[in-house]
């Protein structure tokens, strides 16, 4: 009993009952406790239930009665299947309590029924992490600045959050394989100056955001491409080399065309110039020669850089002269002003040079790609007026001989026919070889070309084997290591081994008590069938025995003596059997009498009397007390 | 110029140089206090953007190490040449590739880093429970050069609408590739 009273007052403490150290039985159980505990089993079971019952008895007796009565309705209405009423609490017994206790505590939901319902994966732990760190974080109060405890600095105090700045880091990668040999010097810098990643940031702050940062774009960059390889990468049956530099290719064509589209509309600018360009590194190289490097890259027309560059050039004047105005410092104020009006007058002048040379420049070169095609297309009707002129100058030249002309040229034009026709003959002898050798090839293409989207679609769906095995490892880690951490989270204060231990030992003696009743059952039966058949042949003997004396007993004096002995030795030991049986079931009944004084015992039903005595009396002085108001009243 | 790099040591001008080339892939420059001893603030400034503009030059045409040294021309003995050259070599990818963020990043306006912060509004003025959670959304953009931080803060609703048209915006970005 010990252990099954361990486990309910270890329950019971759980569901929130206050169970003083020295208690370690239900046999020490008060009144009041028992209360609290049923009445917090009641809440936790059914809490629109138990939220009307007090924990703690009421000190008026007919109020304790009421709380007795109304407790016992609970525990029916719940499903206890004992007696049960307001006696169960205030005189209590120890196994009707143990028996209610573990009725009640058998119903208390279990939470481990709950969790094993509910999706797993590591997410769903993470999750749950955050949800249990976010709970006790809006649990805390919040307080003003000054009452604050270094405890609550890291949730409350906003200085302990930094802002998330990445800066680029520095890390040597030491994947590359042996394909890619590293080079001398980026060796010795790594070694040598490259500071560790922590140090490499400005402020400490942005360190963990950088790695962050840096891992994710890899990441993403690695995946990306794992992608697109699989979904493009593998029909393209191209190696990922010869993908990677068709698709830089295709890139650069792009841009060049767009470039080059957005550059032809606006002539006027630096970059309408390079027209004929035929590439990417061309055009980009027009550009670079029309731009000047600049720190920070700008898109700028043709007439701010012109401007910078005459403002250079200016500049440089300037600097140049300096030394001529040291000498005069008097009129070199007047002498600036009177420069810095010339010059500006210089500049506007030259922008409006500028202005008009780029509108002429404009105009030109329209008018000269309308001169050009103009010219093109008078060209190709002279050529064509030449031909048509040749012609007729020969037919003219045929015309003063003309029969005989004639007839040449009709043998002219049989003997072409039938060369034709020669021809014609020869090309089939030779093409009908060929049409059969490019049906050969063809077929054997198609072949391979079969073959080859077979095992396309055989490495594709191999692929797609691979990615959902390592998926479901995958799956399968994250519920393990799921599980080992729940594990860990379990209340380890009960001993789950010892529990299983001690049930194991339980079944183990059960089945050893099992035995030996069947063994002494059967000893029983064996003693029975043996008591049996001595009776049967007791009886036997005795019957034969009789009439053999009978016999004898009317012939002989002495023969009938010994048969009235016999017949007394009969009855005497039929009685004396008969008293060891009655001996027996007395003994049993003594025993049975003696088990009913214990457990009425173990009701301490004296002292349970006296209580209800006392409580009669209390309430009798309630009511004589109640009479009295009355009566005063 | 960086002919004035030979004022310093070759140990030293190592340092600088890697000094340099992480100021120009983003990180912490060197400092001027480090040096001033060895240059005025003229000299300092000049020297830095000279070598910034060579590092850049060299690996934005792919110089060879002829070309570079006929740069260095002017440095001359005490091997600061070499020096420069074999740290341009060995930052010649991370270079590269600041180069080419540089170059992705050539609108007037690019994002250069974001921060989100979930919030719970439990009340407002008017409504005394209400449990709304609110997301603070801080981008800090790179205009001209100079960062401008955008702070915006948006219920459950409007991040949706949000982050549905930042998806329409990555369609299109996928099929120009």
């Amino acid at each position: 009993m010990e252990e099954v009273d361990k486990i309910l007052i270890h329950a019971l403490k759980q569901v929130g009952t206050e169970v003083s150290e020295e208690i370690d039985s239900v046999r020490q159980f008060s009144s009041e406790l028992i209360v609290e505990a049923v009445v917090r089993c009641i809440r936790v079971i059914d809490p629109g239930l138990g939220s009307t019952l007090p924990t703690s008895l009421p000190p008026g007796m007919s109020a304790r009665f009421r709380v007795g009565m109304s407790l016992a309705q609970a525990c029916q209405d719940i499903g206890y299947k004992g007696e049960i009423g307001y006696q169960t609490f205030l005189y209590s017994n120890e196994p009707e309590i143990r028996s209610l206790l573990m009725c009640l505590v058998e119903k208390l939901p279990r939470e481990s029924a709950e969790t094993s319902d509910q999706p797993t994966g590591k997410s769903v732990v993470l999750q749950r992490a955050i949800a249990a760190a976010i709970k006790a974080q809006l649990a805390v109060p919040w307080l003003p600045t000054n009452c604050r405890l270094p405890l609550h600095g890291e949730t409350q105090s906003p200085a302990a959050l930094h802002n998330f700045h990445v800066q680029p880091l520095s890390l040597p990668n030491c994947s590359k394989g042996p394909g890619k040999k590293q080079l001398k010097e980026l060796n010795d810098y790594q070694r040598d100056i490259l500071p560790p990643v922590t140090a490499q940031p400005s402020h400490h702050a942005s360190v963990v955001a950088s790695i962050l940062e840096q891992h994710t774009a890899e990441l993403s960059a690695a995946q990306e491409w794992d992608n697109e390889w699989n979904s493009q990468g593998l029909l393209s049956r191209l190696t990922p080399q010869e993908y990677q530099s068709r698709k830089l290719t295709r890139l650069r064509k792009r841009i060049e065309e767009q470039l080059r589209s957005a550059a032809l509309p606006s002539p006027e600018s630096a970059f309408g110039g390079p027209r004929s360009t035929s590439d990417l590194g061309e055009l980009l190289q027009a550009f670079r020669a029309s731009a000047p490097s600049d720190h920070i890259l700008t898109k700028g027309t043709h007439f701010t850089h012109t401007q910078k560059f005459t403002f250079t050039q200016e500049s440089a004047a300037v600097t140049n002269s300096i030394p001529s105005r040291l000498q005069s410092e008097g009129d070199s104020q007047q002498r600036q002003q009177e420069e810095l009006a010339s010059l500006q007058q210089q500049l506007q002048q030259l922008c409006s040079d500028v202005n008009q040379l780029t509108a002429d420049m404009k105009h030109m070169s329209v008018t000269n790609t309308q001169v050009l095609d103009e010219l093109k297309q008078r060209e190709m009707g002279n050529s064509e007026k030449e031909e048509k002129m040749q012609v007729k100058k020969k037919t003219i030249d045929l015309l003063p001989d003309a029969d005989n002309n004639l007839l040449k040229l009709q043998a002219l034009v049989e003997a072409s026919a039938k060369r034709v026709v020669n021809l014609a003959s020869q090309w089939e002898k030779h093409r009908a070889p060929l049409i059969d050798e490019h049906r050969r090839l063809k077929e054997i293409c198609s072949n391979r070309d079969l073959e080859s989207s077979r095992k396309l679609s055989e490495i594709k769906s191999l692929h797609d084997k691979i990615r959902v095995s390592t998926e479901e490892a995958r799956k399968k880690e994250e519920m393990y290591k799921q599980l080992v951490t729940e594990l860990e989270n379990l209340p380890q204060d009960v001993s789950r081994s010892a529990y299983t231990q001690r049930i194991l030992e339980i079944v183990s003696n059960i089945k050893k008590q099992k035995e030996e009743i069947t063994k002494i059952l059967s000893d029983t039966k064996e003693l029975q069938k043996e008591i049996n058949s001595l009776t049967g042949k007791l009886d036997r003997t005795f019957a034969v025995t009789d009439e053999l004396i009978f016999k004898d007993a009317k012939k002989d004096e002495s023969v009938r003596k010994s048969y009235k002995y016999l017949a007394a030795l009969h009855e005497n030991c039929n009685q004396l059997i008969q008293t060891i049986e009655d001996t027996g079931t007395i003994l049993r009944e003594i025993r049975d009498l003696e088990e009913q004084i214990e457990t009425e015992n173990g009701n301490k039903t004296v002292a349970n009397l006296e209580r209800i005595l006392d409580d009669y009396k209390a309430i009798r002085q309630e009511n004589s007390a109640l009479a009295a108001k009355v009566r005063e009243g | 110029m960086v002919v004035l790099l030979s004022k310093l040591p070759v140990a030293d001008s190592v340092k600088l140089c890697h000094r340099v080339v992480d100021g120009l892939c983003g990180r912490q420059p060197p400092c001027r206090g480090d040096y001033s001893a060895t240059w005025s603030l003229e000299e300092w400034l000049e020297l830095l953007s000279s070598l910034t503009a060579l590092f850049r030059l060299a690996v934005g045409n792919n110089s060879s190490d002829e070309e570079v040294l006929a740069g260095l021309s002017g440095v001359g003995s005490g091997g600061h040449a070499d020096t420069v050259l074999s740290v341009l070599r060995a930052r010649e990818e991370e270079i590269r590739r600041a180069l080419l963020d540089r170059t992705n990043s050539i609108s007037t306006a690019t994002l250069q880093d974001f921060d989100w912060q979930l919030k719970l509004a439990l009340s407002s003025d008017k409504i005394s429970s209400l449990h709304t959670p609110l997301l603070s959304l801080s981008l800090d953009v790179r205009e001209d050069g100079a960062l401008r931080p955008v702070t915006m803060e948006m219920n459950r609703d409007e991040l949706n609408t949000l982050i549905n048209s930042l998806e329409a915006a990555n369609k299109v970005m996928l099929q120009l590739k």
